[in-house]
This record gives C-alpha cells, sequence and structure tokens, in this order.
C-alpha cells in the first residue's frame, strides 16, 4: 500500500532466452487473484542508452500483453546492447518499470547445430536445411565415406531448399554435416552430427 | 586500403519502411545535404565513410521527438545499425588506414554546411529521406569493391 492506495507490484525475474537469433523476454507474473494483469514492455538501443536515455520505445509486439513473455526479435534489430523493461497494469493501476539486470546483445544468442535431412534423386545426393530465417547461411561439409577421402565444402544461402550437391557413383557411400553461420553477429553453430547415405548399384 | 564488411542490409529494411513518410514531410524539395558523395575517390572513401557515419549518429538521429512511433522505431533501428557500422570501420582508423584527404574533408565540410543552412528539423528530416543515397553509395563502393577483391 501506498497512502492507503493499493500499489501494484512491479514484474521480476526479468530474463532473455535466445537461441537462433529469436529472443524472447520472460518475466515472473504479477498475481492479483481474478484479475487479469496486462503488460507493456519498451527498449532502447545502445543510441538510445547513448544519445537518448530518457527515450524508451514501446515494444513490436508487447505494448499491452497478458503472457509474462515477450518475442522481442523485432525489436533488437542491430548488434548492440539493449536495454529492456516491463510494467503491470490492471485497469488504472500501473507498477513501476522493472528493468532487465544486464543489456542484452543479440550476439549471446544460442546458434543450435542446424537439423539436416538428407536423401538421393537418382545418383544425385540432396541436402535439406533447417529453414532458420533469413539471417543464417550454411556451411555444407560432405565426402566420400572411404580413407583418404577429400571433404567438399559448400555455402548454402537458405535453409528449406533441397540442394544438390554432388552426383553420386553407384555402390558408394557418402556421408556430410553442416554449421550454421549468421553475419549479422559474425558467428557460427557447432556442426551437426554426420549423416549418412549410399546409392545403390556396383561400385566402380 | 581498409574496406571493411559493411552490412547495409538492416539499414535498408528499416529505411524502406518509412521512406516515403520520411520523403513526403521533406518540404525543400530543391535542396540536398548529400552532395557530390559520387565525386569521393576511393582513397576517400573510408574517410567520408566515417565522417557521415558520424553526421547521422551526432546530428540527425537525435532528433525523434516530433516523429510517429513507426518512424522512431525505424530511426532508432538505423541508428543502433549505425553505431555497429561505425565499430566496423573503427579499426581502419586505429591502424592509419583512414586518411583524410583536403578534398574528403571539404566535401564533408560541405554536407554540414548543407545541414546548418537548413532549421534543424528540416536538415533532419533532409538528411534521414537522403540515408538512401549514402546507403547506396557505401553499397557501390564497398560491395564493388569486396567483389573484385
Amino acid at each position: 500500500l501506498a497512502d492507503g492506495v493499493a500499489v501494484l507490484p512491479a514484474p521480476q525475474n526479468l530474463s532473455v532466452h535466445s537461441a537462433n537469433m529469436k529472443h524472447l523476454l520472460t518475466w515472473s507474473p504479477v498475481v492479483v487473484p481474478g484479475e487479469i494483469i496486462y503488460y507493456s514492455v519498451e527498449y532502447q538501443g545502445e543510441y538510445e542508452i547513448l544519445y537518448l536515455s530518457h527515450l524508451w520505445i514501446p515494444s513490436h509486439w508487447c505494448s499491452s500483453t497478458k503472457g509474462p513473455q515477450c518475442d522481442i526479435t523485432d525489436d533488437i534489430t542491430a548488434t548492440v546492447q539493449y536495454n529492456l523493461r516491463v510494467r503491470a497494469t490492471l485497469g488504472s493501476q500501473t507498477s513501476a518499470w522493472s528493468t532487465l539486470e544486464h543489456p542484452f546483445n543479440r550476439n549471446s544468442t544460442i546458434l543450435t547445430p542446424p537439423k539436416i535431412k538428407v536423401t538421393k534423386d537418382g545418383f544425385h545426393l540432396v541436402i535439406e536445411l533447417e529453414d532458420l530465417g533469413p539471417q543464417f547461411e550454411f556451411y555444407v561439409v560432405y565426402w566420400r565415406n572411404e580413407p583418404g577421402a577429400k571433404e567438399h565444402v559448400q555455402v548454402v544461402k537458405s535453409g528449406g531448399i533441397p540442394v544438390h550437391l554432388e552426383t553420386m557413383e553407384p555402390g558408394a557411400r557418402y556421408c556430410m554435416k553442416a554449421q550454421t553461420f549468421v553475419k549479422a553477429i559474425e558467428r557460427h553453430s557447432a556442426f551437426s552430427q554426420a549423416e549418412c547415405i549410399e546409392v545403390q548399384g556396383d561400385a566402380l | 586500403r581498409c574496406s571493411p564488411s559493411m552490412d547495409t542490409n538492416p539499414v535498408k529494411e528499416s529505411f524502406q519502411g518509412i521512406k516515403g513518410a520520411i520523403q513526403t514531410k521533406d518540404t525543400l524539395k530543391n535542396v540536398t545535404i548529400l552532395s557530390n558523395l559520387h565525386s569521393i575517390k576511393p582513397l576517400d572513401m573510408c574517410c567520408v565513410t566515417r565522417e557521415l557515419l558520424e553526421f547521422y549518429v551526432e546530428r540527425v538521429f537525435k532528433y525523434r521527438e516530433k516523429l510517429s512511433l513507426q518512424i522512431s522505431r525505424a530511426v532508432s533501428s538505423i541508428s543502433n545499425s549505425f553505431l555497429a557500422l561505425q565499430r566496423t570501420v573503427q579499426p581502419c582508423k586505429e591502424h592509419n588506414l583512414c586518411p583524410c584527404s583536403e578534398e574528403a574533408t571539404d566535401a564533408t565540410r560541405n554536407i554540414n554546411n548543407n545541414y546548418e543552412e537548413l532549421e534543424v528539423q528540416s536538415a533532419v528530416i533532409k538528411s534521414l529521406g537522403e540515408l538512401d543515397v549514402f546507403i547506396a553509395w557505401i553499397d557501390k563502393n564497398y560491395h564493388q569493391e569486396t567483389s573484385t577483391a
């Protein structure tokens, strides 16, 4: 209470979960039995922090949201530090702002090895990579599964589309693995597990 | 010569969303601020790039109070991308690979003079509206450079 007036508590435990350049701000919900609480999220980038510290910008998707989370991916558009804050609203009551303890930078996102699907189109070796969005490129490494085989590397600019890598020789076994690369943060993921495929027929 | 990899895509995407609105607000159609970029010599590119990034960061992106939320958001995105671009160019200066010739200095001084001849809000709107000129110039000079390197 403040001067006898109920004060809505501010949201607590703000944190950002970021994986593959998708950034989710979460917080502990404010609970008032029988009531629906709405939340507002605002951000300021490093430019605002440095030059316009009074200026906070309403989040694209969460200027008034029910869930104790907010997809801030569309707000985080540069590889710089971002401050984030949340407040709760119940009717005419508004809580104080809660600010993320440490600024968030998207270069800390977790990059997971991409899912890959290896198929053959006749004698053609084909790979399809997980579609992770426009910011992702892929390095695909493939080789013929035999001693001393040379590794080949191919850059694939986007996922979700089958890519023909090579024409296979009958009876041979081919393997491949892939990793993602995000130019915006100059980082790549670990390699996926290798997957192999064999084409029938007599080896030459 | 120093030619860092300049990722201008985020800026282009943000600017595309507000270009019409900004350029419509520009009432001084017969005046330009970014003049003569086409005459900048390759050796002066780094210096002019650095100077213009600073011009926008220091003199243009600060003035947003009178802009709509949609434009303010886009300008925030662009200004933060400019901070990242500044850091991309910074090593060139630190390694003395970003010299400023007299012509380059004159060119950026002219741009600042053009800005100062206008009332601040008009100068801000016009400078924002000419972002496509600056970005096209960067793309032409840096990406053409890296593609022929």
